[in-house]
């Protein structure tokens, strides 16, 4: 089904109030992204690609223009209209991982499931395939203090896979790994996109970045390219 | 429901000292809610069974007149018009008084009761207490006989006084014909009953009553009935030197005093219990604090602002469950325990504290409750979080 924008944004401005300044973070973004497609943000660090992310990700509201998911326009949706979106179309991969240290690394995959209110059985049966996925079948019951960089990342992917989302958005998520740590997430995300799965890539790690099959430039809070 | 449950026991159980810390305020409240309202509970019972034995078809007339104090008291005339009255009964004066007792030649102030022989039994057999353990009641035509409280028989003077033993009473003789058994409460068992003619005449006091017991007929109010032994010694005194009750004026009387006891007590609990929700909504905002990452984490991959606001309030609810629990089986102990002391030194059934199953459950309801309501501005404070700024924490 190429060709469809799963994420389309219009004239996108987001501006922050940092000590009653306002500080522009995105100035004016039109930016559309096909389902299926596999696109990396390439940016320096205060270029404004991770509020771009958070626009994308529909963790955040722009200040001006216009966000499409799905053909639907989510920039004035309510937050629990936002949180079913995330819940349902998104799946978040962070630079930290981002997991919750109480919990084992088959609970944290359960965790979109438990929101989204799939039942016990179905939840550990799907968490359980996911984290086989990814290579973690053997380490289900770790803790993530238990587990290397590499392995954190990929419980965080099976978890981004839960409610199986269109779109898999991550961001660094190799920041924190060694290179060849790096090199299997990436092929992980890789294979996803294979899959059938929007990829959406913020790094700032060229190599990384140039492997998309769209390449989106931003600095100074515009696409350069 | 059940998952949120769930949820909350494994959070709390991650950090399990600060949990049990928090968890001992609601302890400490709730064990003083349960221990107080039983005791409070016990206490009015306790009062009213006494009177309910002494029977709620008696009242009871009381001179107010002190001792050695000149005056018309109540007289043998007051009983006979009492007798009169249309709905009762039956009357029976009493004259008490704190006479010279002497046994074996050890000398002892005791309390006499005087009775009319032939009434003494209708009177007070069936008033809580008033139960032979040897021997007879006074019985009519009895002049220097007595009927002994336990106490009386058993430790009063050094040796026992036993059936058939000879008291003296003001320097005469009477012989012991009965025994009571122990009712718990010093003023009946260090008593002793004896004629109230023969009493009168030693004490030199002829006409002189102290208390008028009546029995009210079948049928008859209790209430109307005092209204017109009211106003017949009206007619007869001058002033006021008596006081009229009926068992149920006074079973109302302590029982709204034991009212106001219980309010108290309440009160105190309560207190504690709000100290107990204060601890619950600190822990519950240094969790939020501490958590705010993850409440980040959770509205990332999908949790709705109510969810959020249920995995809180379900865990502060568990401290109130958990508080309330605890509580109450350590108010059931320290209740327990009170029972114990007090059939040991007020003796048995006197005072009997109990947590009820309904004191149970209010218990262990308003404790949740109480966590919940701590819960609730730390919970509305994770929900305010932004999820991107949360993320970032």
């Amino acid at each position: 089904m190429k060709g469809l924008d799963i994420v389309r944004l219009e004239g996108v401005e987001k501006t922050y109030l940092m000590d009653r300044v306002k500080v522009p973070a995105l100035r004016g973004i039109n930016l559309s992204i096909e389902k299926g497609d596999y696109v990396s943000i390439m940016g320096p660090s205060g270029s404004g690609k991770s509020t771009l992310m958070n626009l994308i990700g529909a963790l955040d509201r722009p200040t001006k223009g216009r966000v499409f998911i799905e053909g639907r326009d989510i920039s004035k949706l309510s937050d629990n209209s936002l949180a079913r979106i995330r819940r349902e179309k998104i799946g978040f991969v962070f630079q930290q991982f981002n997991l919750i240290p109480r919990l084992t690394a088959i609970e944290n995959v359960e965790l979109p499931m438990w929101f989204a209110g799939v039942p016990k059985v179905q939840r550990v049966k799907r968490a359980a395939e996911l984290l086989k996925l990814v290579g973690l079948g053997d380490r289900m019951k770790h803790r993530p203090t238990e587990l290397s960089g590499g392995e954190r990342q990929r419980v965080c992917i099976a978890r981004a896979l839960g409610n199986d989302p269109e779109i898999i958005l991550a961001d660094e998520p190799t920041g924190n790994l060694d290179t060849k740590s790096g090199e299997g997430i990436m092929r992980i995300l890789e294979e996803l996109n294979e899959r059938g799965k929007t990829i959406v890539l913020v790094t700032h790690e060229r190599e990384f970045g140039k492997r998309a099959n769209t390449i989106i430039k931003i600095r100074d809070g515009r696409i350069v390219g | 429901m059940l998952q949120y449950i769930e949820l909350s026991l494994k959070n709390l159980s991650y950090r399990k000292a600060r949990a049990i810390l928090t968890t001992l305020g609601v302890i400490i409240g709730i064990t003083a809610v349960v221990s107080m309202v039983s005791i409070g509970e016990g206490m009015t019972k306790a009062v009213r069974e006494q009177f309910e034995a002494f029977g709620t078809n008696k009242i009871l007339v009381t001179s107010t007149m002190e001792y050695g104090v000149r005056g018309k008291g109540l007289t043998d005339g007051d009983v006979s018009n009492i007798e009169d009255i249309v709905g009762v009964e039956f009357v029976s004066p009493m004259y008490s008084v704190a006479a010279g007792g002497e046994f074996k030649g050890e000398e002892k102030v005791i309390t006499v009761w005087g009775l009319d022989p032939g009434k003494a039994e209708r009177t007070f057999s069936d008033v809580g207490g008033y139960r032979l353990l040897k021997g007879r009641w006074l019985e009519p035509g009895d002049r220097n006989v007595v009927v002994l409280g336990y106490r009386v028989h058993d430790d009063f003077f050094k040796s026992k006084v036993e059936l058939g033993n000879s008291i003296k009473i003001q320097g005469e003789k009477f012989r012991v014909v009965g025994i009571f058994k122990e009712t718990g409460d010093p003023e009946h068992d260090e008593a002793v009953m004896v004629n109230i003619d023969k009493l009168r005449e030693l004490m030199g006091r002829e006409k002189s009553v102290t208390a008028i017991v009546v029995r009210v007929k079948p049928g008859y109010d209790v209430d109307e009935v005092r209204q017109k032994i009211e106003d017949s010694l009206e007619r007869r005194h001058e002033g006021v030197e008596f006081d009229v009750f009926t068992s149920q004026q006074l079973i109302n009387a302590i029982s709204s005093s034991l009212k106001v006891i219980q309010v108290v007590f309440g009160g105190i609990a309560g207190v504690s219990l709000i100290v107990g929700g204060i601890g619950i909504a600190n822990t519950m905002i240094m969790n939020v604090v501490e958590r705010t990452q993850e409440i980040g984490i959770m509205k990332a991959t999908g949790a709705t602002n109510s969810q959020v606001m249920r995995i809180f309030l379900f865990e502060s609810g568990v401290f109130g469950f958990f508080g309330g629990m605890i509580g109450v089986l350590i108010g059931y102990i320290i209740s327990t325990i009170i029972n114990e002391l007090a059939e040991n030194y007020l003796g048995p059934g006197v005072l009997t504290t109990a947590v009820t199953p309904s004191l149970a459950f209010y218990a262990i309801s308003f404790a949740i409750l109480a966590g919940v309501i701590s819960g609730l501005y730390p919970a509305y404070k994770a929900v305010k979080l932004d999820p991107v700024e949360a993320l970032r924490a």
